[in-house]
């Protein structure tokens, strides 16, 4: 078994949590699958809005909504709309390389749509679940942020979460590389690989057997 | 870019570092697209991108497996095709599913389509399957297809397009898609799409398919730059998987890279390549090549080497054991040794994990409304396995459970509700909560709870998660379209296939255990490669089937016929690349190969056939080098020097070793030139002769490359039936099986029942319908009068065809068909027979002598030896005697008339037989009388004695005195000898063995029935405890048995019988029976194949039990796959237990015998033939059971009832000579096999039904014997 040295925002979150729960999900896999309805909705708005926003005639697929969900879609349609011209990406993945006490590790993602205008760069995530309580805090925004500075070079970068059912929207502005790196640097370390310093020789040598 | 150079050079750095310099050039990594062959070789790629590249946003990285991306793609761009349909079942995302929601479709669609009449149903999906998946890979059009099945003449092609199609249709209607299908999805995309790829890099391009090529040559014209590495050698997937060899210069137009054509390892490698291809063997430094009579005696050997590797330093990782036949016995014994082995196996089925087996089980139960009865076996594994129960509480549980249904139909959650166990209680809050929920839902609440998730357990929670993820995906594509018993029915029987997006890791510290093909798809490195079982015909088994072929389902076919041939070269061209390929991934190869398969059949058509056979193995083993000096009349069949030869040889006549001395004179190529073991076929009547002709050989020649053919015919015609796919030309699917004799009396059973509300008379119609299918292969068609059994007939018959069965006749028929019919297959096995030599000719019947005949036919070297007057098979089976006649006539005629194994008078009395016969002019002999040999028998002119008794119990008692008189006599003079109770029926065996036993004399009862061996006795008695831990009294007798067979002292047997209560609820530690019984009654598998393999384990440890062991076990399994539930299992086990074989299982016998101890073997005179003993005794000699006039011959209703079915039936007169005739030889053969003393007896008086019956004697004792 290899030391897990890619990360998404989710695994960052897992582990920041506790480590414990880290090593059962992302190294031993012991978690158990489940499929929800949020999960199958998030994934159905999801492809609904990337092909609007890629120019396709959706219509068709509506019959594929639930009455409610067709009032959800026509309200963010309307929504989308005025924006959709703007956006440079969607459904965009991306794998940044960075390092920590010299091990390198890497960090990837999937961008559910990248909107650009004269102010800079909106980095847009839908949401069907509830919007971040501190999304500043939030380890999406952290990672994608930090991502999206990466790729594009620039800190007129801001992170959108849109709620698809309530159409709210929820603004984090980019605050700096340095800060982002040092939220993501401060989890990693708890991984016995990126801290060379911790007593954790032992769990380190399970980990590596 | 193009390189040609193979996967074990740096081809793929090449590729990697070009992609490098294009992304630090600037070049978005999203207008590259990286094509490898899978998802092992596309992590092995990013990761190297990800090492190499430099710090920061690295890209938006577009590397696939090719399916990997063809997923993406489509999900990236389903609303085009949604777009162009025009039903209302719109789709935003579709389901990308896996086989077996496909499999479930395609069965529905073969459901619609009339495929009356075609043969093998059972395998019906699989046929279509493949030949869906060969026509979409392969990237057939409608006309291309058209014009392979008129190649093929597959008469049902046509239902097999409309099944595809209505197949496609239900897909498109589900928006539900497996990964062949989404090929079609695929190519419809592509083709509206503009291709975004400025770049395409290809890896292991010969191995891609013309899907895959379509592709590129679609997207050509607007990619910038194409870099492909590819092998011009390589291309294993040629066939089977869709491979196409492609011309990739003349698809860039330009020149390939070759910057590793030097490399010594490539050379060598090219030599296997070409050595295959040109019939030559292979002779290349670093393989090495053992061979072994039995599997277990090879896997002994590759455990042996591997411990021997492993203790001398080499990594568990450095070593891959590569065989198409990873088997539960296979990893049962890997796994012993106690190392970590990696098994890759590339289909299974999900209840094969023992988890996932109980918990399908619990949701039975939990979803059952009908109070079914839960099998108590399963229950104790579900409470104990799953939720934990404490085990004495769990039997209690189900003994209360037992009874209470049994007496008041007490539903199981009643009976649990009521219980004070936190875990139970738990357990029926989970039951009241989610019973009428989902599937999906109710197991991720029972795993949830139950199922403690820890990292000894993970890879259960892997096949947890797939099961829970395919009943999630049958939930959400059928939504309420299925009953959720039926989809844990279909989750069953689904056999889960390498799923091409999974991704295969390896522990670093474990030995990989995989097939070739996936060790090549992987580029697996090791420094030592094991390829075992290299005989097996499963190493080159072909993908053919009534309604696919894959070789000429290739894109690239264009040949106007499929012909033997081309089967064959294709085959080669395979192996050559496939060989080619693994030797590139090591530096050491070790051939394993056995003469007999896992299951004791034999093999052949393997891949030993390309390497030159060192034997290490055995190689200090000791030659058998006692010269043997021929008699004159032996001299004669040695001075044979080609042509046709009858050898007519009597009882004890040394016709075995003669036999054995002809083929060391053939082998050593003074007969005849050029031959070749391959080019010799022995065959014999019998298995165990064939086996123990085989091992004789062996013995003699351990070093020699390959063995002559030795097998029965019927051996020789299964072989002439699967060699090279023969099959498929005679409609069988490769999965055809033999019927045998349990299965075929269930069937007429059922038939008999169905037509004549009876099954009285099985026995008449087993008979008739073997002598009918002869008649028709020997008459065609005729008029049959009896109406009836025509009906029956057809019945049996169609019954076959529809499971894909055949029978022994069948077996004969099919393969006589296929030589007569087939001028290329005929060609073939000619121009490979150049001697044939038969044993017991006298026993063959019309076919088979037409088959041996036919063999031959080309160089015409046939010796058939056999001795008319030992002919006892006639009347109950379809031998010929007459066919061995005329070929005497035709043939020099050889004869061995000197016997040297019996004493002068018991010599006497089988001559006096013969001159009886001639007196009574009864044509049971041929004039030939047995001489006996100078200086070798003992001359002995007493050595008859005859009694007639009285009484039966006097023939008894005086039997048995006098073998005590010479077990005693020979103990003091501690020379062992050999006793046979000969005798006229099963039925007689059984009463005998009880005389012995009632007076302390252990015999041995050689039956071929199953119960007489010891692994499935012991089996039996040890299952049947499991499922019954109550009973005392079988404890008891288990104890007693196991105590016979000498696995437990006197103590245990007396501990046993002092039982008064289960001995799991006793607390014994010193007593070892104590913890063998709650060993196995705890041990909880699934798998009845793990129980049975565990229990003999336990008790056996020879290498030919442990073969035995196995046997039982894959019995036991066939059964449970027939049965509801484990108890019937048992109960099947026991009900069949006196029937000689199931499913054509042989068991291998000790051989070995035990040259200290007297033995005392009871049989009837039909088996004896071919043994012999120090003194014969042959009792119960009435009439009724040897009638020599034919007055007095009583007919049996079986054999008046077969000549009804025949086309020239036999009159009544006909019918009783026979049977005289029959039985003065089979007297005859009794008599012969005494070698010191012979004793015959009758009675006046036997018992019937507790009733003294007067009997009359036979005409043996005044006509031979002079008693009156």
């Amino acid at each position: 078994m290899q030391k897990i040295d890619t990360f998404s925002a989710n695994s960052l979150k897992v582990l920041d949590k506790s480590f414990e729960e880290f090593k059962n999900r992302y190294i031993y896999n012991l978690s158990i699958y489940k499929k929800d309805e949020r999960t199958l909705l998030g994934q159905k708005f999801h492809g609904l809005i990337c092909f609007y926003i890629r120019g396709f005639d959706v219509s068709r697929l509506l019959s594929d909504l639930s009455l409610n969900e067709l009032v959800f879609w026509q309200k963010l349609e309307k929504k989308l709309k005025l924006i959709r011209a703007n956006f440079l990406k969607t459904e965009y993945s991306f794998l940044i390389k960075d390092e920590l006490n010299n091990v390198p590790f890497y960090l990837t993602g999937r961008f559910d749509g990248i909107y650009k205008d004269e102010n800079g760069y909106i980095i847009y995530d839908w949401k069907t679940l509830n919007l971040p309580k501190n999304p500043a805090y939030d380890l999406q925004s952290i990672v994608y942020l930090y991502a999206s500075s990466k790729i594009y070079k620039t800190d007129k970068i801001k992170m959108r979460y849109l709620s698809i059912e309530k159409l709210e929207t929820l603004d984090v502005d980019f605050v700096s590389c340095e800060k982002y790196k040092e939220k993501i640097d401060k989890i990693l370390l708890k991984l016995p690989w990126f801290n060379f310093s911790s007593n954790n020789d032992l769990e380190f040598q399970e980990l590596n057997f | 870019m193009l390189i040609n150079a193979n996967s074990n050079t740096n081809r793929t750095k090449l590729l990697q570092n070009r992609y490098l310099e294009l992304l630090n050039s600037g070049i978005e990594a999203e207008k590259i697209l990286v094509l490898v062959q899978n998802s092992k070789k596309k992590k092995e790629f990013i990761n190297e991108i990800k090492e190499k590249s430099n710090k920061g946003f690295v890209g938006s990285l577009k590397i696939y497996s090719f399916w990997g991306f063809i997923r993406e793609y489509i999900l990236e761009n389903w609303v085009v095709v949604e777009n162009n349909l025009k039903d209302k079942n719109a789709k935003i995302i579709p389901y990308l599913s896996g086989l077996e929601i496909s499999q479930y479709i395609f069965k529905k669609s073969i459901d619609e389509v009339d495929f009356t009449g075609y043969n093998s149903k059972t395998s019906l999906l699989h046929q279509l399957f493949r030949r869906n998946s060969l026509i979409n890979l392969n990237n057939l059009s409608q006309e291309e297809v058209e014009k392979r099945d008129n190649i093929l003449q597959q008469t049902y092609s046509n239902e097999a397009n409309q099944a595809i199609n209505k197949y496609k249709a239900k897909t498109i209607d589900l928006r539900a898609f497996d990964y062949i299908r989404q090929i079609n999805i695929f190519e419809f995309l592509y083709k509206r799409i503009e291709n975004k790829f400025e770049y395409v890099f290809v890896d292991d391009a010969d191995e891609i398919t013309p899907c895959v090529l379509s592709y590129f040559e679609y997207i050509k014209s607007s990619v910038k730059e194409f870099f492909i590495a590819y092998d011009e050698f390589g291309s294993s997937r040629l066939g089977y998987l869709g491979a196409i060899n492609v011309d990739f210069e003349k698809f860039l137009n330009c020149k390939a890279l070759k910057p590793f054509e030097d490399d010594v390892k490539t050379k060598n490698a090219l030599r296997i390549f070409n050595s295959i291809k040109e019939d030559k063997k292979i002779n290349v430094e670093n393989i090495k090549t053992k061979t072994f009579l039995k599997r277990n005696e090879m896997l002994d050997s590759v455990i042996e080497d591997v411990k021997c590797l492993i203790n001398n330093g080499t990594k568990p990782s450095d070593i891959a054991i590569i065989t198409p036949l990873a088997d539960e016995f296979l990893k049962r014994e890997l796994e012993k040794t106690g190392y970590n082995f990696n098994f890759i196996s590339k289909s299974e089925k999900l209840n094969q994990n023992k988890i996932i087996g109980y918990l399908l089980e619990l949701l039975k139960i939990i979803i059952d409304t009908s109070n079914k009865f839960v099998s108590p076996y399963i229950l104790k594994g579900i409470l104990i396995e799953i939720l934990n129960i404490e085990k004495k509480e769990a039997l209690s549980l189900i003994q209360e459970y037992k009874t209470s249904y049994e007496f008041q139909g007490l539903n199981l959650f009643d009976l649990i509700k009521n219980k004070d166990s936190e875990k139970l209680k738990k357990f029926t809050e989970i039951y009241e909560k989610v019973r009428f929920d989902k599937l999906s839902n109710i197991l991720f609440e029972i795993v949830s709870n139950f199922v403690f998730l820890k990292k000894e357990i993970s890879k259960d929670i892997i096949k947890i998660n797939q099961l829970l993820k395919q009943i999630v995906d049958f939930e959400d594509v059928f939504k309420s379209g299925f009953s959720r018993l039926d989809l844990i029915i279909q989750l069953e029987n689904t056999i889960i296939s390498e799923n091409p997006l999974s991704d295969d890791e390896i522990d670093e510290n474990s030995i990989i255990v995989s097939s070739a093909q996936k060790i090549i798809d992987y580029s697996y490195k090791t420094k030592y490669q094991f390829l075992l079982d290299v005989s097996s015909e499963n190493w080159i088994r072909q993908d053919i089937g009534p309604l696919y072929n894959s070789w000429v389902m290739q894109k690239k076919w264009n040949k106007e016929a499929f012909e033997l041939e081309d089967n064959i070269e294709l085959t080669k061209d395979k192996n050559a690349r496939i060989l080619y390929k693994l030797y590139l991934l090591t530096d050491e190869i070790s051939l394993y190969s056995s003469v007999y398969d896992y299951l004791g059949a034999e093999n052949f058509s393997g891949i030993d056939k390309y390497f030159e056979y060192k034997n290490d193995s055995i190689k200090d083993k000791k030659l058998e080098n006692k010269p043997i000096i021929p008699r004159d009349d032996q001299k004669e069949v040695l001075n044979y020097n080609g042509g046709l030869m009858s050898v007519s040889a009597t009882a004890g006549s040394g016709k075995t070793t003669i036999m054995l001395l002809l083929v060391d004179k053939i082998l050593s190529g003074e007969i005849l030139k050029d031959i070749e073991p391959k080019n010799i076929f022995v065959l014999t009547f019998m298995e165990s002769a064939a086996r123990n002709f085989k091992e004789k050989i062996k013995n003699k020649y351990p070093n020699l490359k390959e063995l002559p053919n030795i097998s029965t015919i019927h051996g020789l015609a299964l072989r002439i039936l699967k060699e090279n796919n023969n099959f498929s030309r005679v409609g069988l699917d490769y999965d055809f099986e033999i019927l045998d004799e349990v299965k075929r009396i269930n069937i007429l059973n059922e038939i008999l029942y169905q037509f004549i509300g009876s099954t009285d008379k099985v026995d008449l119609y087993d008979g008739a319908i073997s002598a009918y299918k002869n008649e028709l292969a020997l008459y065609g068609n005729f008029n049959c009068k009896n109406k009836l059994f025509l009906s029956i007939y057809e019945a049996y018959d169609e019954r076959l065809k529809s499971e894909n069965l055949i029978d022994y006749d069948d077996l004969l028929l099919l393969s006589l068909k296929l030589l007569k019919e087939n001028k290329d297959i005929l060609d073939y096995y000619n121009d490979l027979a150049k001697i044939i030599i038969e044993d017991e000719a006298q026993d063959s019947s019309n076919i088979q002598q037409n088959l041996i005949l036919l063999l031959g036919k080309k160089y015409k070297n046939i010796i058939r030896c056999g001795d008319i007057n030992q002919a006892i098979t006639s009347t109950f089976s379809n031998s010929d005697v007459e066919g061995f006649k005329e070929f005497m006539k035709k043939s020099k005629n050889v004869v061995m008339d000197r016997c040297q194994r019996c004493a002068t008078g018991v010599l006497d009395c089988a001559n006096k037989t013969v001159c009886y016969a001639k007196k009574e002019k009864i044509e049971a002999f041929s004039d030939l009388i047995m001489k006996p040999v100078e200086g070798k028998n003992i001359v002995d002119k007493k050595a008859v004695d005859s009694f007639i008794f009285k009484k039966e119990n006097e023939e008894n008692n005086c039997i048995l005195k006098q073998v005590k008189k010479i077990l005693s006599e020979a103990e003091k003079s501690k020379k062992p000898v050999s006793i046979g109770i000969l005798l006229r029926s099963n039925f007689a065996i059984d009463k005998w063995s009880k005389i012995f036993e009632n007076a302390g004399i252990k015999t041995y009862k050689n039956s071929d029935s199953l119960i007489n061996n010891q692994c499935y006795k012991t089996s039996l008695l040890i299952l049947e405890y499991i499922v019954n831990p109550y009973d005392i009294k079988l404890l008891k007798e288990i104890a007693k048995e196991l105590y016979d067979f000498g696995f437990y002292d006197f103590d245990t047997l007396k501990y046993a019988n002092s039982l008064t209560e289960p001995v799991f609820l006793k607390n014994d530690f010193d007593e070892q029976f104590w913890w063998d019984m709650n060993y196995f009654l705890f041990k909880n598998h699934y798998s009845i194949y793990d129980l049975v393999c565990d229990i003999g384990e336990f008790y056996f440890s020879k290498t030919f039990e442990k073969d035995n062991i196995h046997m039982v076990a894959t019995i036991a399994t066939k059964i449970r796959n027939s049965q509801k539930n484990f108890e019937d299992t048992i109960l099947k086990l026991r009900e069949i237990q006196f029937k000689n074989s199931f499913s054509n299982i042989k068991f291998f016998k000790n051989e070995e015998k035990d040259l200290k101890k007297s033995t005392i073997s009871i049989m009837t005179l039909h088996k004896s033939k071919g043994d012999e003993f120090d003194y014969v005794f042959i009792p119960e000699l009435t009439k009724d059971n040897l009638c020599l006039n034919t007055e007095d011959c009583k007919l049996k209703e079986k054999s008046t009832f077969i000549q009804k079915v025949k086309k020239n039936p036999k009159s009544d007169f006909e019918l009783k000579k026979e049977i005289v005739e029959e039985n003065f030889r089979l007297i005859y053969v009794g008599i012969t096999r005494a070698i010191r003393k012979l004793c015959l007896s009758v009675s006046d008086n036997y018992k019937f039904f507790s009733k003294d019956k007067k009997y009359e004697n036979s005409e043996i004792f005044e006509g031979v014997l002079c008693k009156k």
